[in-house]
């Protein structure tokens, strides 16, 4: 099991806003389609992607993912972390690609073999 | 005669929308707040255009059929009919573009059909709010082909427009461009820019809408409007 927190450090990714930071992240979602996480994310996981703005925030909540991670270093505009605060959910920014994330993530969720 | 329009609204078949928006509640709302033009336009699904269209004629309010596509690059563009007989076939095909995923109703919101009296007569299983299989050019052609009008939604948005996802505007010949914001805080290059409520709750039922200047009321009366630009913000 790998927290937010754990997550946020082992990968060394900057904080906008830490959501609650103790809570598990259960699996990932790489994205850039609003539409496709919607219909495939799952509850308690963590999106990959570059959509930096709040509408990203409003499909986490609604899926229920506790965790964004922004990748290519987007800074979103301030609605996003406003939104983000308010649900709770973790906004992390990489300096890597979504790919890259995605595999680092991988490893600490034990998915690699 | 001046001409009130409102060219982008949903109904309780767009996940997002609110239940109680049925379409004859979207039809009389529209025609008590002096909407002379009203569209139903829900994501990808034309399945409520036969009841809005009935309830059009019983309000005496000229109605306007068509959906709201989700674009394979996720940008969001109005396709805008004359009859809902075209809105239905357009967005029969639209639906066929969709990837197959199932609706979530307890965590994405119910997709309802209803008829003219607002019973509910189906739930649409197909989640409506995925990406269709077609590119934003191709679709705005075919549109225009079809005799329709194409009209890129809220480009000033920061998601699902075409100036966010894409990064400009293509040079098509777009019937209109939609704006959020006034005054328009992105580049219109010249086409005729409108504003429209995009409903998705009986509160926004006209709280955003275009004057215009035409001839008839009518779906002609609106693209000559349109085309000549005789529009007022």
């Amino acid at each position: 099991m790998v927290t937010i927190e754990q997550v946020q450090q082992k990968l060394n990714l900057k904080v906008l806003t830490m959501g609650e930071g103790s809570t598990p992240i259960s699996s990932a979602y790489t994205s850039d389609l609003l539409s496709d996480v919607m219909a495939n994310g799952e509850e308690g996981g963590a999106l990959i992607t570059i959509q930096g703005h709040k509408n990203s925030v409003a499909v986490a909540s609604l899926i229920g993912l506790n965790t964004i991670i922004l990748c290519n270093g987007r800074l979103p505009a301030d609605d996003m972390v406003e939104a983000a605060e308010e649900e709770s959910i973790a906004i992390l920014v990489s300096q890597e690609n979504q790919f890259t994330v995605s595999y680092k993530l991988a490893a600490l969720l034990g998915l690699c073999n | 005669m001046q001409l009130k329009i409102d060219l982008h609204n949903h109904s309780c078949l767009s996940p997002c929308g609110s239940d109680l928006l049925l379409p004859p509640v979207l039809a009389y709302e529209a025609y008590e707040k002096g909407v002379d033009i009203i569209a139903l336009t829900d994501h990808n699904c034309g399945r409520n255009l036969s009841a809005f269209s009935e309830a059009c004629e019983i309000v005496g309010i000229t109605g306007v059929y068509g959906i709201e596509v989700n674009t394979e690059e996720e940008v969001h563009l109005l396709a805008l009919f004359e009859t809902p007989e075209e809105g239905e076939d357009f967005s029969s095909w639209i639906e066929s573009l969709l990837p197959k995923w199932h609706n979530i109703p307890q965590k994405l919101g119910h997709q309802l059909v209803c008829d003219v009296r607002g019973n509910i007569t189906e739930e649409i299983d197909l989640f409506l709010y995925g990406a269709a299989a077609i590119s934003f050019d191709n679709l705005v052609e075919i549109i225009l082909k079809r005799g329709g009008l194409a009209i890129p939604a809220h480009i000033d948005r920061l998601s699902n427009s075409v100036l966010a996802n894409l990064g400009f505007l293509p040079p098509l010949a777009y019937s209109a461009v939609e704006v959020v914001n006034l005054p328009p805080t992105t580049e219109s290059n010249s086409y005729p820019v409108i504003r429209s409520s995009d409903t998705h709750f009986l509160e926004d039922v006209a709280s955003r809408t275009t004057l215009i200047e035409a001839t008839s009321n009518d779906f002609s009366g609106l693209k000559e409007a349109l085309q000549k630009g005789h529009i007022t913000l």
